[in-house]
């Protein structure tokens, strides 16, 4: 090595180069104060709003450092996260829950995860999208456990902080990072190469994570025409590869009789500390409708999960009360209907939940 | 904590404010020794005591050394120190390393060995702050200076927060004696101060974890053989980002401590216009590599005991510098990639007589651009999570994998073909200059107006709370 440095071991010299510093920095931090304000104004009148908390996983983390005890408890994917308003589930059952699902995300690595903390002996409530809930344990957002686990003091206080701001503005979200924008750009495609599904924006969240649909989701046709053609993307990519007569493959009855014995496991598990579990569907329609009921049939897969867990199951194909909605992009419940739908689903539920809770109780006829 | 995240603007405002409070210079200084244990504890506050563990140990071993009558005195309490802070960096680093190759070297040989569970946390920046105190003890052994006087000093030296987790790796002769006195940033020293910072910061948040990190990880993350476009773009990408992610950690760290009123060294100088790997090693993680040359390569008899010898040291100097970065042999050849580079560099220019075209600028750029291509050779093990992943990521960036797959869009090619090209004009355009005067040549308009532009994509891009790729070392 060359003895010739630029670091000398013994000394160090930090010149500042001859320039009106004090001014540069004063123009530069009050430049920047105009620009960000017009920056503010121009996502506001992209319909993002101040007080839309980022869904992040510091934010998850403070909830599901709540999940203590007897509460109540949501986990799923998106659809119970736009589908129960938590004001109106804690107005009709008098409990305020808590909002632990986690959109494209299956619940069962959540489950297991409360069955395992022995502080907590609540009711869970599991939203259920069949074709995240059998074909995987956690998937997209399952790092928010491992994430709780190692918080350290500092993200936690910078998860306030950010809360604070978030409040105040409403450029501090997540889309309009430039990074984002840059990801969702519509740029043309290289040869061979399938367009990228992506889906957009469509919730808003209060700090404790009460979730419903973005408004513009609901006001803005074109935007409506572009998460569904999100969603067909999607479900296009998560296809099952076809078997050898062509044909979609269809997921064998050993797999599902596995997954849902992993999950009356955990349901056991809570309920032997005096818990309890209890399944819900949540409506969808469009492109999921063939992909859900074709690819899912309920007689294999959700009235199995219900039967073999002992468990309250409601499905939105079984109660008139929960069938008259439109989904303005197929697949979730708008604001002013997840209201009307909370206050139907909730008498249901609690109710499915005492009858379950009574046969299990009861011996079978004849003995 | 991290410097991009919203705790540290509060954090370093209080320090600021403390620092310029009519207090005594003592006080200041416990003050900032305090803020340097909230710094670090904010992560993990358990592993505070290993910075106290690390500082005791150095403050009295460097005592004894410096007190003992015999050689073999000196040299028993200059051994306390090393294995006290190579025993602590082991075994939270290099445990599970160790005990994975051992139990490969006992299946090898036909025993069935079970290593028992070993689950360790790697407390960050160990690597960085255990150099550090290193180094004060070898100085003190090998008489190049005296220890100093004051433990709140030497306590100071060894938590300083800018550049506590991931340097620069600074020197007790460096930073000690500025304890000393009194110093308090002037007016302008603060406005530059928070001028590099912007730069560091926007290195990091906006070039690192924005334009580059998406092509890195869709063409490193495929795991499958990708088409050599790909493969490329993601592996200049990676020599972008981790530049830009550690420099820009350096940078934040030396306006950190400039805002203060401190001089921290610096730490790279335009790497990717390296003319040659000893060059290329003179401009990138400058602390690092002099540490190694002065610590290392010196003792080990450096360039004074033979053509051979000289091999052999600087081999071992990068096999070391290698697995200093992590505990995995894709580190070590790392390493041992930039060792056999600069052995045939030393080799050829021993070789060949100087000839009057080697001073030609096409010459230059040649070298140059020879140098950038074999540097991102080594990055594909920097990177790569195992051999296999390295093969497999080399076969495509040339070509010879089968059934290649285009992964990467234009989202990702386009704005990391742009950040990579600026920079390495960039680095060719200032390599003989340095950042300080070309910034005094630039009209105070300009300044004005780059200053701003960062400062606002700083502030859009949300600082993001993504961790320094060094941290983990």
């Amino acid at each position: 090595m060359s003895q010739r440095t630029y670091f000398d071991p013994e000394r160090v010299d930090r010149p500042v180069p001859d320039k009106p510093w004090i001014a540069l920095a004063l123009t530069a931090l009050l430049t920047t104060a105009a620009l960000t304000a017009g920056w503010e104004a121009y996502w506001r009148s992209k319909s993002f709003d101040p007080g839309d908390i980022n869904n992040s996983s510091a934010l998850w983390a403070q909830e599901r450092r709540k999940a203590k005890g007897d509460a109540t408890v949501l986990i799923g994917s998106s659809r119970i996260m736009f589908g129960v308003d938590l004001d109106v589930w804690r107005r009709v059952t008098g409990v305020q829950p808590i909002q632990l699902a986690l959109e494209g995300t299956s619940p069962r690595a959540f489950l297991k995860d409360l069955a395992a903390d022995e502080e907590f002996r609540g009711l869970v409530i599991v939203g259920v999208t069949a074709p995240l809930f059998f074909t995987q344990e956690g998937g997209r957002r399952q790092e928010v456990l491992t994430y709780t686990r190692d918080q350290s003091p500092s993200q936690k206080v910078d998860h306030h902080l950010s809360m604070v701001l978030e409040d105040v503005f409403a450029f501090l979200d997540e889309q309009t990072r430039p990074k984002r924008q840059i990801e969702i750009a519509m740029l043309p495609l290289r040869d061979g190469m399938p367009p990228r599904s992506d889906p957009r924006k469509l919730s808003v969240s209060t700090r404790d994570r009460n979730t419903e649909m973005w408004r513009r989701v609901v006001e803005d046709e074109a935007y409506q025409i572009e998460a569904k053609e999100q969603w067909e993307l999607l479900l296009k990519r998560l296809a099952p590869p076809p078997g050898p007569d062509g044909r979609p493959q269809e997921m064998p009855d050993e797999a599902i009789s596995a997954t849902i014995a992993a999950v009356k496991a955990d349901v056991d598990r809570i309920r032997a500390r005096g818990g309890d579990v209890a399944f819900v569907r949540f409506p969808y329609g469009g492109v999921f409708t063939p992909a859900e009921d074709f690819g899912f049939p309920r007689e294999r897969f959700w009235d199995p999960l219900v039967a073999q867990t002992q468990s309250a199951g409601v499905s939105w194909h079984d109660y008139p009360a929960l069938q008259a909605y439109e989904l303005p992009e197929w697949s979730h419940l708008d604001p002013r209907d997840a209201e009307t739908y909370t206050e139907d689903l909730a008498p249901i539920l609690m109710a499915e939940i005492e009858a379950a809770r009574a046969r299990r109780n009861s011996p079978p006829v004849g003995e | 904590m991290l410097f991009n995240s919203l705790t540290f603007v509060a954090f370093f405002a209080i320090v600021l404010a403390a620092h310029n409070a009519p207090l005594p210079w003592r006080a200041k200084k416990f003050n900032l020794l305090l803020a340097s244990y909230v710094f670090y504890g904010a992560w993990s506050p358990p592993f505070v005591l290993l910075l106290l563990l690390s500082t005791v140990v150095d403050w009295f071993a460097a005592r004894a050394i410096h007190r003992a009558r015999t050689d073999a005195g000196r040299l028993a309490f200059l051994i306390i120190s090393l294995v006290v802070n190579l025993g602590v960096l082991g075994y939270f680093k290099y445990g599970t390393f160790l005990l994975e190759n051992f139990t490969a070297l006992m299946a090898s040989v036909g025993v069935a060995y079970a290593a028992p569970e070993w689950s360790i946390v790697l407390p960050v920046g160990i690597s960085f702050y255990t150099f550090q105190t290193m180094a004060y003890s070898l100085d003190v052994y090998l008489r190049r200076a005296a220890p100093t006087k004051s433990l709140l000093d030497f306590a100071l030296f060894v938590t300083f927060f800018p550049q506590l987790v991931a340097g620069p790796i600074v020197r007790p002769s460096q930073l000690i004696p500025q304890f000393a006195n009194p110093v308090r940033a002037t007016g302008r020293q603060l406005a530059w101060g928070l001028g590099l910072m912007t730069i560091g910061l926007f290195e990091k948040v906006v070039l690192a974890d924005s334009f580059l990190a998406p092509a890195v990880d869709a063409a490193f993350d495929a795991r499958a053989p990708i088409a050599a476009l790909d493969a490329w773009t993601g592996v200049l990408a990676f020599s972008g980002q981790i530049f830009f992610d550690f420099s820009g950690y350096s940078t934040t760290a030396i306006g950190a401590a400039l805002c203060l009123g401190f001089a921290l060294p610096e730490n790279f100088r335009f790497p990717y216009a390296a003319i040659g790997f000893s060059d290329f090693w003179r401009r990138w993680h400058i602390s690092l590599s002099t540490w190694l040359r002065d610590y290392l390569y010196i003792p080990l008899g450096g360039n004074k005991m033979g053509r051979g010898r000289t091999y052999i040291n600087l081999m071992i100097t990068m096999l070391l510098g290698g697995l200093w970065h992590g505990a995995s042999w894709t580190f070590v050849v790392w390493g041992g990639l930039h060792g056999l580079y600069l052995g045939l560099e030393r080799f050829l220019r021993e070789s060949i007589p100087p000839q009057k075209w080697f001073a030609s600028l096409w010459f230059k750029i040649a070298m140059a651009l020879v140098t950038y291509f074999a540097v991102n050779i080594t990055w594909v093990f920097f990177r790569a999570q195992s051999f296999t992943d390295a093969a497999a990521y080399l076969s495509s960036m040339f070509a010879l994998a089968d059934d290649p797959k285009k992964v990467l869009y234009l989202n990702e090619i386009v704005p990391a073909a742009i950040v990579i090209a600026s920079m390495v004009a960039a680095h060719w355009g200032m390599r003989s200059t340095s950042m300080e005067t070309v910034i005094a040549r630039t009209p105070p308009l300009l300044i004005g107006a780059v200053w701003t532009l960062m400062l606002f994509m700083l502030v859009i891009t949300q600082g993001s709370d993504s961790a320094f790729i060094y941290f983990q070392f």
